[in-house]
């Protein structure tokens, strides 16, 4: 886009202007050029408003057009309007000059383009040179202060001197170490030993009174952290993969371990329940006079019997205005799942109960709290099953520790312990070799015994075999030594 | 009546009339299968009022839906007896759809499954009826106002002795005591059960403190090895 200013130039015309190079100000159309707007007269306070609100009313709507940057920015524009001016004014000349570095110190001479304006100044690069401050000490500040057994005078002076040439950096020194005349030192060492005469000298020199600023650097950390690193860069490829193996089982015992907790608190709540409904039961036997005329009242009522805690099934209330029929009020809820559905026509059927029985108010009532407690005492017998397994997992783990402590350090201590998890663990076997809560087919108890209606429950299917947990039991503690020995 | 609140819908909350009855079917073997259709049985479904009354005081129609292979499946019967008679060869599901007087009242829907076939050797050959019917109760939850006149002002049907081919009352008899039996022994179980749980879990809880102990144990053990 061609301006009057390039066509002035191109006809070699003075333009009106004089020396108008392009300056950044002038190049993003900063500062005075700026049409000042004008406030908004037509905006007034209106009548009432507090004059500071207005205050901040009145700023923001100067500011609306052109907000504020999130990013601080040099050229006072926000990032709107950025028309770059260019091609407005003439180019700055730039000349083939000469320049020192005073980083250097032979003087030499180079040469390179700059602007015209800049002739004369100092080299503008000069000022990243940056020199480090070593401290030097004279040979009275070393015998008293300085002295190292581990470092003679020699290597001190080597080591310092090195620091110098290559700016402290540590890597370089230590690579331009003189092995042939002094000892080897490791980075560390070089490094402890300059940053301890660093503070040395600034604690010897500080003014009385003044805390002098020290260097940090804790060598045995840092020795610590390289051979962590060295360890864990030398790993062979099997140890990377037994490692990866490792954490994965452990995530897999931690989260098997969280199940169980939960299940725990589950039986918890179970109990609870299964408490409840006992202390009704009591409850019930008690005022069961009472309770068949309140009943009959009751039902004259029309009111429906209320239990106050109900088991496993919340059936519906049928609240709702309408006409419906009594039957659909024994319906089982779909969210009851087909395990527990089963599990309750199991034990109807064991009872000879009709699944759905002549609806009267009374037989829905009280058929649909048998029928919660049945699915209590489903779940009873899950929570049972899961604890035997989990009893099964302890007393494994239990068995193996007691053989580790005898087969290992006898200690006169081992056989007091001993003798209390022995009773501890037959008790165990009792329940786990409990019949009525054996896994699988409990209805082949034994004949004299009651037969328990939990028997014709069936909760297998929802866990694996007892043998096979007992194997991922063993499996387990294996990966858990295995961890312990690697930590 | 007027005592009770009405809401915006003219129901009265509060109100529940319950009225039973019993639904079901009877069917009578032919001895043979007949020549010119193939059928075998003679049948009846019906509703019948549990208590002697007429129901069309109320009722305003039934709707027996019927297999599709009948003519006209949809029979409607505006009042007593309500009950369609057919014959067929086969069992199926029939939907019995009870509409109310007022319209408010949304109509009660039945499923019934029309039973042909016992194993029963009389029945087997047509000397007496095979009876099917099961007892229910139509529940009206805050019934209209004009609805709930209707319910109350029933008259009984003309017949001299009201009967049904079930003993209600002795099956409800026994069906309660048997539930209150069933209950006793579940609640008996469910303590038995509780109780166990109990013990287990506080054999869990020592048995996990023993181990830690003896996890300690093996790791000093251990320590003082290496």
């Amino acid at each position: 886009m061609a301006t009057t200013s390039d066509v002035r130039d191109i006809l070699e015309l003075e333009t009106s202007q004089t020396s108008d190079y392009v300056t950044k100000e002038s190049l993003m159309n900063d500062g005075k050029k700026k049409k000042l707007k004008k406030p908004d007269a037509a905006v007034k306070r209106p009548e009432g408003m507090h004059r500071e609100l207005w205050g901040l009313l009145h700023s923001d709507a100067r500011y609306q057009t052109d907000a504020a940057p999130i990013v601080p920015s040099d050229t006072k524009q926000g990032y709107k309007q950025m028309k770059a001016r260019i091609g407005s004014s003439k180019v700055r000349p730039w000349k083939w000059m000469p320049f020192t570095n005073p980083a250097r110190k032979d003087g030499a001479i180079f040469y390179h383009w700059g602007r015209v304006a800049d002739e004369g100044k100092d080299y503008p690069f000069a000022r990243f040179n940056k020199a480090v401050d070593i401290p030097t000490f004279s040979d009275l500040e070393y015998q008293q202060h300085l002295h190292d057994d581990r470092w003679t005078r020699q290597e001190t002076e080597h080591l310092f001197d090195l620091c110098k040439r290559f700016e402290i950096r540590f890597v370089v020194v230590h690579d331009r170490w003189d092995r042939q005349r002094h000892k080897d030192y490791s980075i560390e060492d070089l490094k402890e030993r300059y940053y301890n005469i660093c503070n040395t000298l600034a604690k010897v020199r500080a003014p009385q009174g003044s805390e002098p600023k020290m260097k940090a650097f804790d060598a045995e950390h840092e020795r610590r952290r390289k051979l962590q690193l060295r360890k864990l860069f030398e790993r062979t490829p099997e140890q990377v993969e037994e490692e990866e193996f490792l954490i994965g089982e452990l995530k897999k015992i931690e989260l098997r371990k969280k199940e169980r907790e939960k299940k725990q608190q589950d039986l918890q709540k179970l109990i609870t329940a299964a408490d409840s409904s006992a202390d009704n039961r009591k409850a019930d036997r008690k005022t069961s006079k009472k309770k068949l005329q309140a009943k009959e009242l009751k039902l004259k009522d029309g009111g429906a019997v209320t239990n106050p805690e109900p088991g496993g099934i919340k059936f519906p209330d049928f609240k709702a205005s309408g006409t419906s029929l009594r039957s659909q009020r024994m319906k089982l809820p779909a969210t009851i799942g087909q395990k527990k559905t089963k599990a309750i026509e199991q034990v109807l059927e064991e009872l000879g109960l009709e699944f759905n029985p002549m609806p009267t108010e009374e037989i829905v009532s009280s058929f649909n709290s048998l029928r919660q407690d049945i699915v209590l005492l489903y779940e009873l017998k899950l929570a049972m099953a899961t604890c035997q397994y989990e009893m099964q997992t302890l007393k494994h783990r239990h068995d193996q520790l007691v053989a580790n402590r005898s087969g290992g350090v006898a200690s006169s201590a081992s056989s007091v312990t001993q003798a209390k998890p022995s009773s501890l663990s037959s008790f165990l076997d009792d329940i786990i070799g409990d019949p009525s809560i054996e896994l699988g087919a409990g209805g082949a108890s034994s004949p004299n015994k009651r037969k328990f209606l939990v028997d014709t429950i069936d909760v297998v299917g929802t866990s694996a075999s007892p043998t096979k947990k007992r194997k991922a039991a063993i499996e387990q503690s294996n990966i858990l030594k295995k961890i312990k020995q690697k930590m | 009546m007027t005592t009770q609140a009405q809401d915006s819908a003219g129901r009265q909350k509060g109100v529940v009339v319950v009225k039973p009855v019993v639904y079901g079917n009877i069917a009578r073997y032919f001895g043979k299968k007949r020549e010119e259709d193939g059928h075998t049985h003679q049948w009846t479904v019906y509703v019948k009022p549990f208590n002697n009354e007429d129901m069309s005081a109320y009722v305003k129609k039934i709707n027996f839906k019927l297999h599709d292979s009948y003519p006209s499946p949809n029979r409607i019967v505006t009042k007593p007896p309500y009950e369609v008679t057919e014959t067929g060869w086969g069992e199926f599901e029939i939907i019995i759809k009870i509409y109310f007087n007022d319209p408010q009242e949304r109509p009660v829907t039945i499923y019934h499954l029309l039973k042909l076939f016992q194993s029963e050797t009389d029945v087997m050959l047509g000397k007496k009826s095979l009876v099917v019917e099961y007892y229910d109760e139509m529940v009206f939850q805050d019934p209209t106002v004009t609805m709930t006149s209707m319910l109350a002002n029933t008259t009984s049907l003309g017949v001299s002795t009201h009967k049904h081919e079930t003993d209600f009352e002795d099956k409800k008899e026994r069906t309660i005591n048997k539930i209150s039996n069933a209950h006793g022994k579940i609640r008996y179980e469910i303590d038995q059960m509780n109780e166990k749980l109990k013990k287990s879990k506080d054999a869990i809880s020592k048995m996990k403190k023993e181990i830690s102990k003896l996890e300690e144990g093996v790791i000093m053990d251990t320590d003082i090895m290496s």
